[in-house]
This record gives structure tokens, sequence and C-alpha cells, in this order.
């Protein structure tokens, strides 16, 4: 035996519970410098209430054009987008969180140390479900009072706030992503206008049944549209199999794709360096 | 080595109102050209949001009572009074970086009247506005916009875009000089976009319901953007006019005066 | 040509004028509850450059800003160029020029449109603007420039630049606020002749820094600012004089300081040095010199390092606020002895 063995190489298992301490670090630390700045992450929660609060007294008797999915009220049909809109706000806050360590020179300083580097990277998607989920919540919670009933009840409530979670990770994915292939947090925030493009040519704020044409065909692509329907379905129709899966399935397609092209982006700056 | 003194030392008589406008126009209007990536979301915004919220909304002018069935003669009036007011939230912001960099100490030191140091970025403001408001007015054209009130009707649009404008511009200004640092800029775009669309910026007030119509009621954004949308909406009549016309000459002159003694002010 | 000191000249024979271009009676400022300006007494006599010496928040500035009409005085009252700055504002923005700290300019300008801009906000007829602008160009040197964007210019241009835009009205009082800070040795010294022949075409002018150098360079007097008070006001040379005594330095083992301490009084008045090295004020002139090396190696006092320093503004600003200015070392222009700062100044805005 010669010395060469005892180098510090881990056991598969202790790596694995080094690599879960890491991470749990990293979503801390992401989590609790969104808690710390809340002038970072009120907008997120407020603006979205301020826009279904103006939606629901504008287009309060909507749901009763003949097009219209069937409702109690347009609150009802609001509130899925309502989260949407709150998750991908929150989520650009987050990816330029990440482009601001690296801009000073943290993440660069993260690297240096034995940290594995993807738990830096799952770390931070990891806090951003985090914030996801509990936005979606939020927003629940906020609206009940104004006669927003789930009604696939709280097992429903459970899947919505998964799927803040999930969709807070895919679109976090996307924007980790951007923030690591421009290191620059403006660069981010000038993001901004293309999820407002995703977001409005989709089903988030009204009914594809109501509208025409060619944007009526880019919203039945969009996977927005799928993505808030599920979460809607559960608000207005009930629990069933569809709904949820839509609710889950395909924030958690988007996830693989926004994070695999993340864990690229990261090698590839890994590489740069 | 003395150069040859052309004029009498201590001469200056300080700058005349218009004149002095009109260079502090020009500067304004140089930057359009100069920094575009800067005047190309002022420019992009009100076309995406004529497109998006005809599309999105399309089905809502099927309500009962809605006083058109084109979704984009809704919208678009709605888009070129937004984008005209970020238009003068934007002099908020230039401002705002004048003070910072300290070049509006230089302006404020010059004799030259002070109104000339509002109303000529002011001019600027206008300019652009009117470009905005022709790009997304033939964006509209091409996605359907019809014109019900003909040549006056365009006309009122463009007049309550500048007359937003204008209030929005008072306002940044003021905040500006108040608090000479980025903090005004965040505000003015809240407190704006807060305002506009506590109106009947989506739906006309015989439409809504609840708190918002309380609020819209008194809200005299309403009275802007009905002038903004009479040409769009069917004929041009006095009484669909004159409510905007005095909402907008009042509410610009309290901003403009907000801003008149946020610029004396920054004295104290 | 100019580059003799301007020594105190008689004034006396200017004009007519019956009042001094800047005068300012117990001006203070506050700004919430930090008295920036703490009364502040100041004459500049006609044909003459004034500087005004402190360290960074010492009040300069916010002095300025107030005999510039950009801040109003908390108390007190200036004149400047016969009108009051607070009731006559505009009458006194035709008559001075003022040339700011930072050179703000509009980077996405050239400077032919600066020129032009200030032209048109000072009322210059149209018919002069041109020739106007050309001559300035001209004598700041930026003619090659002046159809450039001024976001490319190096840091002496847009200070050259600043300077003619100042100037453009023809201005009988100049301010110029840390004009040199941040240029290289030969934009400074260009700065500095521009400044006497402006001068010696009849501008009054005032202008503060924080380089001792400069002062002692251009000034006809000095005020010393500090804490927002002037602690110390007068030409150069009385200022130098008033400290008396060249100044003795000499560097010693740290375990022989004490005594070298005691040997050095008895020469003369201990002086403010920096950190490492003793200082005294040389009764005696150069020769007594040699005694002291003399009384040093009697006390077995090895010294490691030694000069002497005739009186500079230097030790006139120690002597008067009781520290050495950060700026003096770093002009570049002050002789390698030049003794670094003796204790550190937070930064107060």
């Amino acid at each position: 035996m010669t010395t060469i063995a005892a180098t510090p190489s881990l056991s598969p298992a202790r790596s694995k519970g080094l690599w879960m301490s890491q991470t749990l670090a990293m979503s801390k630390r992401s989590v609790l410098a969104m808690v710390r700045q809340p002038a970072l992450v009120i907008p997120s929660l407020i603006f979205p209430l301020f826009f279904a609060a103006l939606g629901s007294s504008s287009f309060g008797r909507a749901v009763r054009l003949p097009n219209f999915p069937k409702v109690d009220n347009f609150l009802d049909f609001a509130l899925a987008g309502t989260i949407v809109q709150g998750v991908l706000f929150g989520s650009v806050t987050g990816g330029a969180a990440l482009a601001t360590d690296i801009e000073q020179g943290f993440f660069d300083r993260l690297l240096t140390t034995p940290t594995s580097r993807v738990s830096i990277l799952v770390g931070r998607l990891a806090g951003a479900a985090i914030f996801g989920a509990f936005q979606a919540l939020f927003f629940m919670v906020v609206l009940l009072p104004f006669g927003v009933s789930i009604k696939a009840g709280v097992a429903g409530a459970i899947v919505i706030v998964l799927c803040g979670g999930l969709t807070a990770m895919a679109i976090g994915g996307f924007t980790a992503a951007m923030a690591l292939k421009t290191g620059s947090s403006e660069a981010v925030q000038g993001s901004f206008p293309l999820l407002f493009i995703a977001l409005f040519f989709s089903s988030a704020f009204f009914p594809r049944q109501t509208m025409q044409g060619a944007y009526r065909r880019i919203a039945d692509i969009n996977p927005v549209s799928h993505l808030v329907e599920g979460a809607r379905g559960l608000v207005t129709d009930g629990f069933t199999a569809g709904h949820v899966a839509a609710a889950l399935l395909v924030p958690a397609a988007i996830g693989v794709f926004s994070i695999a092209l993340a864990v690229r982006t990261l090698y590839s700056r890994l590489a740069a360096r | 080595m003395t150069s040859t003194v052309t004029i009498l030392a201590g001469q200056a008589t300080g700058g005349t109102l218009l004149r002095s406008a009109r260079g502090l126009a020009m500067r304004g209007l140089r930057s359009i050209r100069r920094l575009p990536s800067a005047f190309f979301p002022a420019l992009a915004m009100p076309i995406f949001q004529t497109i998006a919220f005809s599309g999105t909304f399309f089905a809502i002018t099927k309500i009962p009572g809605f006083p058109t069935h084109r979704s984009v003669n809704w919208y678009l009036p709605l888009a070129c009074c937004m984008g005209s007011g970020f238009g003068g939230i934007g002099l908020g912001f230039s401002t705002v970086r004048d003070i910072e960099s300290g070049f509006f100490d230089r302006l404020r030191m010059a004799p030259a009247p002070r109104l000339a140091l509002i109303i000529g970025p002011l001019f600027a403001v206008w300019t652009r506005v009117l470009i905005v408001i022709t790009a997304a007015l033939i964006v509209g054209f091409l996605f359907g916009a019809r014109l019900t009130g003909g040549v006056v009707g365009l006309l009122l649009m463009y007049v309550a875009g500048l007359g937003v404008a204008t209030v929005a511009a008072g306002w940044g200004l003021g905040l500006a000089y108040r608090f000479g640092d980025m903090r005004a800029a965040a505000l003015m775009q809240l407190t704006l976009l807060t305002a506009i669309f506590l109106s009947n910026a989506q739906a006309p007030l015989n439409v809504m319901s609840g708190w918002l119509h309380a609020v819209a009621r008194i809200n005299p954004f309403t009275n802007i953007l009905r002038l903004a949308r009479e040409g769009w909406l069917g004929d041009v009549t006095w009484n669909a006019t004159w409510g905007g016309l005095v909402s907008i000459v009042g509410i610009s002159a309290l901003t403009l005066a907000f801003a008149y003694r946020g610029l004396a002010k920054l004295a104290d | 040509m100019n580059t003799k000191q301007p020594g105190p000249t008689d004034r006396s024979s200017d004009g007519g004028s019956s009042t001094a271009p800047i005068i300012a009676k117990g001006l203070v400022r506050h700004f919430g509850s930090v008295k920036a300006v703490d009364g502040v007494d100041l004459e500049v006599h006609e044909g003459e450059i004034f500087g005004f010496l402190g360290p960074n928040g010492a009040g300069k500035s916010t002095v300025i800003r107030m005999l510039t009409t950009l801040l109003k005085p908390t108390a007190g009252s200036a004149q400047v160029a016969g009108f009051d700055v607070v009731t006559h504002a505009n009458d006194v923005r035709r008559r001075i020029g003022v040339a700011l700290q930072d050179a703000a300019i509009d980077p996405l300008m050239t400077g032919n449109e600066l020129l032009h801009l200030q032209a048109v906000l000072y009322g210059l007829p149209v018919s002069q603007v041109r020739a106007r602008a050309d001559e300035l160009l001209e004598r700041v040197g930026l003619v090659g420039a002046a159809d450039r964007r001024v976001g490319t210019y190096s840091g002496g241009m847009r200070r050259r630049l600043d300077l003619a835009l100042s100037l453009i009205h023809q201005p009988t009082v100049l301010f110029l606020d840390e004009p040199t800070t941040g240029l290289d040795p030969m934009s400074r010294i260009a700065l500095w002749e521009e400044v006497r022949r402006l001068n010696q075409e009849g501008t009054t002018v005032l202008l503060t820094t924080q380089y001792l150098e400069e002062a002692d360079q251009l000034a006809d007097r000095v005020a010393i600012i500090d804490h927002g008070k002037i602690v110390k006001e007068g030409t150069p040379t009385a200022l130098k004089a008033s400290v008396g005594a060249p100044t003795l330095l000499i560097s010693v083992a740290a375990a022989q300081a004490l005594t070298a301490r005691d040997v050095l009084a008895k020469f003369g008045e201990l002086r403010t040095t920096s950190e490492g090295s003793l200082g005294v004020g040389l009764e005696g002139g150069a020769g007594a010199v040699t005694d002291v090396i003399r009384a040093l190696d009697d006390a077995g006092v090895k010294v490691q390092h030694l000069e002497l320093n005739e009186p500079s503004l230097d030790d006139v600003f120690a002597e008067s606020t009781g520290y050495r200015l950060e700026g003096a070392a770093s002009t570049g222009m002050t002789d390698a002895a030049g003794p670094a700062p003796a204790r550190k100044r937070g930064r107060r805005k």
C-alpha cells in the first residue's frame, strides 16, 4: 500500500452527503438574500396582486362571454396567471442576484473552495423554488377572502404550491443561464421584456378560447399557456389527473431543458477561466 | 499672446427664455440619435402593448356595453398615452443622471430663466413622444385599427399623448429635483403606472365594477383616455373632449409647478 | 512665458471699483445637523488670484457653491461682482465663470455643441457665438477635438473644455473648484499657465485646491479652511514667514526617538511631521545643522536620514490645523522630501 491511496478521495456516500449540505447552504443563502432585501422581493408580490385586482374589476363581466371557460368569478380565473406572473418577476430577481455574485467576485471565490460546481447552481435554483412555492401560497391566501375558491381543495392547493416551485426553478434555469453567460445583472434585468412577451402571448391573462388568428395559434403552442391552465384547472374545475399532470409536468419539462442549459453554460464559463 | 477680446467683459445679458429653451431642446433631441439604445425601449413598448393587449383581450369588446368591436381601437390610444407617460418620465431619468454627474449644476449656474430649464427639455420630450405615437399608430393600423372620428379624432389622440407626457415630465422632474438619485426613478414609474391603470385604461366605466369604478370615475386620467379614444370609438363630441382638455391643463399646471418649486429648492 | 511666480502686486491702481469682487460675511451652511460651513468671512480683491485651501470635506466646495448661487446660505451673506448671491442671483451668474470640480460634461455632446449651448444660455448675441467658440477652442488647444464627443476626451481635455465653457461670456470673476485634481503634472502646469494668463487679462480668480504647491504657485493670497472655518489668511510669503524658521527633519531608530526629541527641542520648537520622523523649527537656520548633528551624536543617537526644508505652505497648514494635507504628497509637484500625511483624515461630506 502506498500513501497515494490516502489522498482525500471521499467515499461516494460521504461525497453525496457533502454535496447535499453544500447545496442546502447555497439555497439557504439565496433565500436569506431575498428575505434581507425586501425591496427586491416585494414588487414581485405586489404587482401581480394589483393586476389581479384590476382585471377582476375591469373584466368581471367578461366571464359571461360565449367562449369563456366556466368559472364562478374572474378572480378564480386570474389566480393561476397571477402566480405565474409573480414567479416570473421573482426569477428575474434571482438570476440578477447570481449575476451580481459574478460581478462582485463572490462566484469566483466560491470556485476557489472545494464546493461542488453544480451545487452552486442547484442551490440557487432550489432557493428560487422555495420562494416560488411561497409566492403561490401567498397569492392563494391573500386572494381567498376576495372570493377565490379552489375547486380541487387542499390537495389541489398543494399541487399549485408545487407548481409554483417547479415553475420558479424552470424559469430560474433560464435566468441563471443568462447570468452565467453574460455575468451582468443589467443584462439579466434586460431579459424582463422577453418574459413579459412570453406571458402576454399566452392564456395567462385571458382564455385562449377567446383569442383569434395568429395570436391564438401562438398562445396555443406557448408552454406558458399550458403551465397556467394546469393550475387554473385545479382552481376552477377540480382535482383531475389532467390538471395535475399539466401543473407539474409542464414546468418540470421546461425545467429539465432550462437547467441543462444552465449547467452547460456553467461549464463553459468554468472552461473559459 | 492675449487673444482679441471680441466682447466687453461682463456684458453677457443672460439667455432669453425661448433661445435657452431651444438650446436645451436640441440637446435632448440629439440624444435620440446618439443613444438609440435608450430610445428603443420607449419606442417598442407602446407597439408591444398595442399588439399584446388587443390580442390577449380580444374578446372584451364583446362584453355588452363595450363601445367598440375592435380591441385594437380600444388599446392603441391607451398604449400611446402610456408610452407618452413613460416618455415624460424619461426626462426625470435623464435629469437624475445630470444631477448625479454635476452637469445640472452647470445649467443652474447659467443666467437663463429657470423656466427654460424645464420647458427646453420638455420640447424634446414632445418631439420624442410624437415619434413614439406615430410609430405605434402605424403598427395599430396594420393590426386593424380604424379611425372613426376623422382627422380631428386622430389629432385629439396626439393632444392626449402630449398632455400625458407633460404631466409625467413635470412629475418626473419634480421628483428628480427632490431626490436627486435613482430612488426618484423607481417612484416615478410606480406612481405613473398606478395612476394610469386606476382609470378606464382596461375597460370603460360602464363595464367595470366595484372599487375600481369608484376610483376611475374621479381619476383625471379617465378623462384624458376618453379624449385619446374618442376618435376611435365613434364621433368626436365636445362632451367627451372638454373633460380631457381640462384635466390635461389642470394636472400639467400642478406637476409643472411641482417641478418649478423643486428646481428652486435645489439651492436650499 | 509667465513662469514667474506672481508676487503681491499693487492693486490700488485698478479702476475705481468701490467694492471687492467677492465679499462674504459670516457665511454659514448647515446640512441637517452637519455644519459644513461655520461662519466664513472672506474678501477677494479685484485682479487677485485667491487660493482657498483645505482638505476634503473642510467646506471649500460648499463655500464655492454658495458664492456661485448653487446653494443658499443658512446664515450670513455674500456679494459677488457687486451683487448679492441670493437676491440678485442672475446678476451674479452673468458675471461669473465657474469650472466645476469634476468637469461635469455631457459625454454625448461635442465640445462645439457644449460651447454653443453655453453661449445661448449666457445670452451671447448670435453673431458672436461662432467667433467666440472658435477663439476659446484655440485658446485651450481643442480645435482638433471640437467636433468629437466629449465622452472620448481625456481628463485633461475635459478640464480645458470646462475652462473654455466657463469663459464664454468673459466673466470678471472666475471660480475654479479644484481645477487640477486628478490631472497629470504636464496638464496641471498647462492649466496653471492659463489661469495666470487670464488673471493678467484682468480676471479675478478664486481657486480651491487641496494642493499646497498649487496655491503657492498661483495665489496672491491664501485662506486655509478647516472644519468650516477659515483658520489662516494672508499672502503665501507672509504666511510662510509667520512659521519662521526652516524645518529640520530627521529619522532615527524608534528606540532612540525619545532621546532625539529631547535633543532637538533644544534647537527650537518641535513641529508636526509625518510618522517615523522628527521635526524642529531650526531657530539658528541652516548654520545650526552641524550643531544639531553634533548634539545628536553626543547623545548617542544615530541619524538615518536628515533634511532641511525652508518653510512651505505645508508648514503653515500643519501649524494652523495640526495635521498635514493628504494631497501634499500626491501632487507629484512637491519636492521628493515632502512629508507624508501625518494623520489620515476621514472623509467628511
